[in-house]
């Protein structure tokens, strides 16, 4: 019983991480109508940066802020340099641009910073807190905490602000909120800047715990779609239900198969998102409505 | 003398001269120009891969391999839209088919490689029943996941060699020929290509080319025209499985041995980029993309080391990743689809004027 439980704590604080990698990837779609494939190298890169800096005796602090920056100017750089102006025209040809800067994203990683995987310190030091015969590192509780509140805060920011507001109305009809006023190529470089910062955050907070090394971001990448598919491209509070339910998914498969074919687990998260595709491929927690054409 | 007075008459008969020779000409130029030309390069291909100093001939043979594997992608992604990253999940299971069936099973590398193209065919059959349902780049998500899940399975299993792979197949011999060297291989290997090739392209300009494009510009426009995308796209899917299959199959019998990588998602990335550099809506573009490729692999693995210590293989991906983003840029129809654009507009004038 307190194996299941600690199971399902570890599953939901490293889920919260997926959460965020996932908002972004369904932020970029609500509003651009991209499927962005660099998402994963955000998470890569912010960790490994953290992780980097740390191991040069830079401040938590700071080296986490400046991994954020590093990981945002990287978006912004997508974003303006790469992505063709007015990419709603023909999104297969967006995406293989994300496919394309992926690559490059990963191929730099290798370069300046290796192959090896980095050692991040959890952001505090001390025992691991016990309760109902499950542990929990310190660092769970900053990654569930922090998750939560950028999560709020993106929330706030959606549905309380004149750019959240904007952000919605390009989501729902691009065409309707151009007219009103609302620039597409603003809010695509805004929504950008906001799932590179998500990614990022994601990426930090899970540092300490998954060490990261440069050819992580597909497979967190993945994670995040995963989440993102199961919650609805479309709607981002499935895509928080959605990362929860990888993270502990994950975990579970990892505890309880047998060591031998512990191999398996790897390959959990894609088989989830797979079956997640096939069983309902417009999102598993959307409600059955009307086709927006 | 006889010509001034044929001169009145000359004009009406000139044109019909002229709409003749462009009916038999356009099919010459279309269909038959470029396949010389394919035909050309690829014969080439020995005697300069063999005495210009970077390339091997075994570079020669894995660019005839990547060509036939990427062609598929000229239906499927270049004219239907649908980016498919899974193309590696097809020609690994080609090659792991073909290896079973000969190293476990002793049967013929002929029947190897039926049966792979079977396999390969109906998995991405069934995968088309259940992803073209939606609308949507969900293939995208589900043909890398396909791959993952594939690379995770035969890692585990005693059949498919494990981690090792399976080594040990036997060499390609047809009707008493053997083909076990590089350059006899290169040779079956280019026929191959030039027919996988040819048959593509029939396809392409076949009614259902039509209907993918169609179906790709505007989905809801299509379906009010009656058609249904799913058939057409799961058609274009699996033929891009079948083709894609056949070059892992061959290959598997060339190296005579197969392991993860021929699934793997670098290769499925490739691919792709193969597809897209080379130009996407022309079968052509696969064979120019695929030598790119190639020497882009070739040149990084020359120079490189000299560049960068600590990357190992990983440095000639950022150049990859460059010519994706480049190309789709500046040339969004790839090389092939900037040579034909720019021919055409030397050949419209007359065109025009026969028509």
């Amino acid at each position: 019983m307190s194996e299941l439980l600690q199971y399902v704590v570890t599953g939901l604080t490293t889920g919260s991480a997926y959460a965020l990698v996932g908002l972004g990837i369904a932020l970029i779609a609500q509003v651009t109508g991209v499927i962005n494939f660099a998402q994963g190298q955000f998470v890569m890169l912010a960790g490994l940066l953290f992780a980097v800096l740390q191991e040069h005796r830079v401040p938590t602090v700071l080296a986490a802020l400046a991994a954020l920056a590093v990981t945002v100017l990287v978006g912004l750089a997508l974003e303006r340099l790469v992505l063709p102006r007015q990419a709603a025209g023909r999104t297969d040809q967006a995406i293989m641009l994300t496919i394309g800067a992926s690559i490059v994203i990963e191929g730099i990683a290798f370069v300046t910073i290796g192959t090896e995987p980095k050692f991040a310190r959890p952001f505090t030091a001390g025992e691991a807190l016990r309760f109902g015969g499950a542990s929990m590192d310190r660092q769970y509780l900053w990654v569930i905490g922090i998750a939560a509140l950028v999560m709020l805060a993106v929330w706030l920011v959606l549905t309380h602000t004149r750019t959240g507001w904007a952000m919605r109305a390009t989501a729902m009809d691009p065409d309707a909120a151009r007219l009103s006023g609302i620039s597409p190529s603003r809010m695509s470089l805004l929504v950008f800047l906001a799932a590179a910062a998500l990614g990022a955050i994601g990426g930090i907070v899970l540092a300490p715990l998954q060490s990261p090394d440069a050819s992580v971001g597909i497979g967190l990448g993945l994670k995040g779609f995963a989440a993102a598919v199961i919650g609805g491209l479309d709607r981002p509070a499935g895509a928080v239900a959605g990362g929860l339910a990888v993270g502990v998914v994950e975990a579970l498969a990892s505890g309880y198969l047998p060591s031998s074919q512990s191999g398996f687990a790897d390959g959990i998260a894609y088989a989830v998102l797979l079956v997640a595709l096939i069983a309902r491929p417009t999102g598993l927690l959307r409600r059955v409505t009307g086709e927006r054409v | 003398m006889a010509a001034t007075d044929t001169a009145p008459a000359e004009a009406p008969g000139g044109l019909l001269d002229r709409v003749d020779a462009n009916r038999l000409l356009r099919p010459l130029v279309r269909v038959g120009l470029p396949a010389v030309l394919l035909l050309i390069a690829l014969l080439l291909i020995p005697f300069v891969f063999t005495r210009v100093a970077p390339y091997t001939m075994s570079d020669g043979v894995l660019l005839v391999l990547l060509a036939t594997a990427s062609l598929g992608l000229v239906p499927l992604t270049g004219y239907a839209g649908q980016v498919s990253l899974g193309q590696a999940a097809f020609y690994g299971t080609g090659a792991y088919t073909t290896a079973i069936l000969t190293v476990r099973y002793h049967q013929s590398p002929l029947l190897g490689i039926l049966v792979g193209l079977v396999v390969a065919g109906l998995l991405a059959w069934l995968l088309g029943l259940a992803l073209f349902r939606a609308a949507g780049h969900y293939l995208t998500l589900a043909t890398i996941a396909v791959g993952l899940v594939l690379a995770v399975v035969v890692k585990q299993f005693d059949l498919t060699g494990g981690a090792e792979g399976i080594s040990g197949l036997p060499a390609l011999s047809l009707g008493g020929l053997e083909f076990s060297d590089d350059v006899s291989f290169f040779y079956l290997a280019a026929g191959v290509l030039v027919v996988a090739s040819l048959v593509v392209q029939r396809v392409c300009r076949s009614q259902l080319g039509t209907t993918l494009l169609a179906i790709s510009d505007s989905p809801i426009a299509a379906q009010s025209a009656g058609v249904d995308p799913a058939p057409q796209k799961r058609f274009a899917f699996v033929l891009a499985a079948v083709v894609s299959a056949l070059a892992g199959s061959l290959y598997a019998l060339w190296s005579s041995f197969v392991d993860v990588n021929t699934l793997d998602l670098n290769l499925s990335l490739q691919l792709l980029i193969i597809a897209t550099v080379g130009g996407r809506r022309s079968v052509y573009g696969a064979t120019v993309g695929a030598f790119v490729i190639v020497s882009l692999a070739r040149f990084a693995k020359e120079w490189l080391p000299a560049v960068s210590s600590h990357a190992g293989g990983q440095v000639e991906i950022i150049a990859y990743g460059l010519a994706l983003i480049l190309v789709l840029r500046l040339l969004p129809r790839g090389i092939v689809g900037a040579i034909a654009a720019s021919l055409k507009r030397l050949v419209t004038p007359t065109a025009k004027a026969s028509e």
